[in-house]
């Protein structure tokens, strides 16, 4: 009797964890009883996110920017007179699982998908979208390779050889001549900016002198590839990494290795000052620049309207991911309006178009033929003076300077 | 020269968290040749627990390491938790292969639990600083104060454990049982309570692990135990699994490996470096560095 009772008890346990992995799916921005005068049929938006796992920071970002978005066009009656439904699913920041939201979406009828957030996760699903021919926007993968050609792939973001070659651009500007870089090889995202950012600094003539790489985005420890920096005798080192790695190990850990030059990253920075160590001596963060996708401070109605509602809504400031999630929306509006449907066939023609101009948060821009937004990117900075670290913005850079 | 000491330092940082993880496995192996995947997830129910008990315990005007005492107990309790709900069942009906399974089942079950529970969820979560900055300056380069401690902490509890197991009531039941079950039982030894005990112990270990690693890499995440506790077991296979010993040496080495081959081979390489060297040794020494080959007895 005792053993009956333990192994229902474990079978519960293990159902209990089989709920935990699949409760992250739901169904958020109630269907359309509002809009019951249009076609009746909502558009359904998919949106595949790293709900859980290490980036689940992002997750969060970006269902509250489409949230946002989604409750401001239906409460405005909606596109083409169809209220928007968003079904979410979790890719936990893993390119397999990512395939599997994918295959999720597509199987409930989904025609239009936000996603994924990183570059490893989004080159899972790129093909996957052209066979299935559903449109695909990710808001935030910058890698090159995610779009490449005139296909049903687009993107909210610039790419990375714009990115990485803004970061070298700063470096020349600054007047660095000797530079070195920190990423991990085997990461999409990591890889594609030192490409880019290398590529860069030789087209500029900043000397790139020394190159350290780590097996993994999990990795802990820092110190030894700074120490090698420091060996190196460079000022400047670019280290294209997330912020779950900035805010508690990178920094402090170059510092200690007695690093005391300038820390360059990308946008997978932002959001780091939330993963600092209470306590600790956080001057480290002096010197940590960054380039961005907007400016939360910027003056534009744009911006300020959205900054606004999601402090109303969400009591933050958003990130840059919130804000690219939000474009995302916005982007397919304005597909599906210059279409006139919301088939997924007719809304990959409308943004195939280069001459379709989108108002959005992060810069007005059209699409290139690839699909990546033309537009410009911010430069911003980490300062502290101990117990707290904050942002603040250091350039606009509307296009790359000549070399 | 500096390089060479930095490294050393990066080395002997790491090697002393895996060292004090690797003595959980080898002990919990040691007394019932299970090995307990899930204790990489002990570390991270630790961790946790004193993502809670710090703030607390800076509240209480007390110092920051001492919301370990609350994590070895929530450990000790999952740690006995998973032993009566899961490993005794299983090792009743089964054979060590489904005991195995069952380990690893229990690891991932803890991993999603934690994720499911709302004040932990999916969100890594940085801790607080635990004990003050500082070190040696040795050659221009800083062994930090935490690393020193962490090391010194591992050989304590390497010779307390020893001690234990030779000297103590407790301690030679489970040495009984380790060797022979059935005798042990024939001799009046509780074979059930002695594993428990073990079990509460090693968990209890779990905590103090969590709380040195906590303390040299503030980031706690709900898979954080995967790897670590797969190359403290390496670590603890290196040495000598169930040899206490040889758990602190294994731990040492590994970290050692995977610093230099950061520094003088390939940043990118630790890791298969450190996987490399785990297969040249069980080749050339079977039974790891402090093993003693003896042979099956039938």
């Amino acid at each position: 009797m005792k053993r009956r009772f333990l192994s229902i008890l474990l079978a519960g346990c293990l159902a209990a964890s089989l709920t935990a992995c699949g409760g992250t799916k739901e169904e958020s921005a109630a269907p359309a009883d509002s809009g019951d005068s249009a076609s009746g049929e909502p558009i359904l938006l998919g949106t595949i996110s790293p709900n859980t796992g290490n980036l689940a920071a992002y997750g969060t970002a970006i269902m509250n920017g489409v949230n946002l978005a989604v409750e401001e066009i239906n409460a405005a009656g909606g596109v083409l007179g169809s209220q928007i439904q968003v079904i979410n699913a979790d890719d936990q920041g893993d390119p397999t699982e990512c395939m599997n939201a994918f295959n999720s979406l597509v199987s409930q009828g989904v025609g239009l998908i936000i996603g994924s957030v990183t570059s490893s996760c989004t080159s899972a699903i790129t093909d996957s979208a052209n066979e299935e021919e559903v449109v695909l926007t990710s808001p935030s993968s910058t890698a090159d390779s995610i779009t490449t050609e005139d296909d049903y792939v687009f993107r909210a973001c610039y790419a990375d050889s714009f990115q990485g070659a803004i970061a070298a651009a700063y470096a020349k500007q600054a007047g660095y001549a000797k530079v070195g870089v920190v990423y991990c090889a085997a990461d999409t995202y990591s890889k594609g900016l030192y490409d880019s950012f290398s590529a860069a600094c030789e087209k500029y003539g900043v000397e790139v002198a020394a190159v350290e790489s780590t097996a993994s985005m999990d990795v802990q420890d820092y110190t030894n590839q700074f120490a090698s920096m420091v060996n190196a005798g460079v000022e400047l080192v670019y280290a294209p990494y997330y912020y779950d790695v900035i805010g508690p190990y990178l920094v402090t850990q170059a510092r200690a290795a007695s690093y005391t030059g300038i820390i360059m990253g990308a946008d997978g920075y932002d959001g780091a000052p939330s993963y600092v160590v209470e306590g600790a001596d956080l001057t480290a963060f002096n010197g940590v620049y960054w380039t961005n996708h907007y400016d939360p401070a910027d003056e534009s109605a744009l911006v300020q309207n959205f900054v606004k509602a999601f402090q109303d809504k969400y009591g933050e400031i958003p990130m840059a991911m919130s804000a690219l999630a939000y474009d995302c929306v916005y982007m397919y509006k304005t597909a599906m309006e210059a279409a006139g449907s919301a088939d997924p066939a007719a809304v990959r023609d409308a943004m195939a178009d280069n001459s379709l101009t989108y108002e959005c948060v992060t810069g007005t821009f059209t699409l290139d033929e690839s699909g990546t937004p033309v537009k410009g990117a911010t430069i911003v900075f980490f300062a502290s003076e101990g117990s707290e670290v904050t942002t603040t913005l250091v350039d606009v850079v509307k296009e790359l300077p000549e070399a | 020269m500096s390089t060479f000491i930095q490294t050393l330092a990066v080395g002997l940082r790491l090697g002393s968290i895996y060292a004090l993880v690797a003595l959980g496995y080898t002990m919990v192996y040691g007394i019932i040749r299970l090995i307990n995947f899930a204790h990489g997830d002990f570390i991270m129910v630790g961790g946790y627990t004193m993502i809670f008990t710090v703030p607390m315990a800076t509240a209480l005007g007390l110092p920051a390491w001492a919301a370990v005492l609350a994590a070895i107990v929530v450990c000790a309790l999952v740690g006995m938790g998973t032993e009566l709900i899961a490993y005794r069942p299983v090792r009743k009906k089964g054979t060590n292969m489904t005991a195995l399974i069952t380990a690893i089942a229990m690891s991932l079950f803890l991993e999603n639990l934690a994720q499911a529970i709302p004040a932990i969820g999916p969100n890594p979560k940085v801790a607080s600083q635990i004990f003050a900055a500082g070190g040696l300056r040795i050659a221009g380069v800083t062994l930090e104060y935490t690393t020193l401690l962490t090391i010194a902490i591992s050989a304590v509890v390497m010779v307390v454990l020893y001690e234990f197991t030779q000297k103590t009531r407790l301690g030679r039941a489970m040495r009984c049982v380790s060797e022979d079950k059935e005798a042990a039982t024939l001799m009046g030894i509780n074979v059930n309570h002695t594993i428990l005990s073990t079990f509460a112990i090693g968990s209890g270990l779990a905590a103090v692990a969590a709380l040195m690693y906590m303390a040299q890499y503030p980031k706690i995440y709900t898979t954080m135990g995967s790897l670590l506790g797969l190359k403290a077991f390496v670590a603890a296979v290196l040495g000598g699994i169930g040899i206490i010993p040889g758990a602190v040496l294994g731990g040492v080495v590994i970290g050692l490996v995977e610093s230099f081959t950061t520094s003088y081979i390939s940043s990118s390489m630790a890791d298969a470096f450190v996987f490399l060297i785990l297969i040249v040794v069980l080749i050339l020494k079977p039974a790891g560095i402090m093993g003693k080959n003896v042979g099956e007895k039938v």
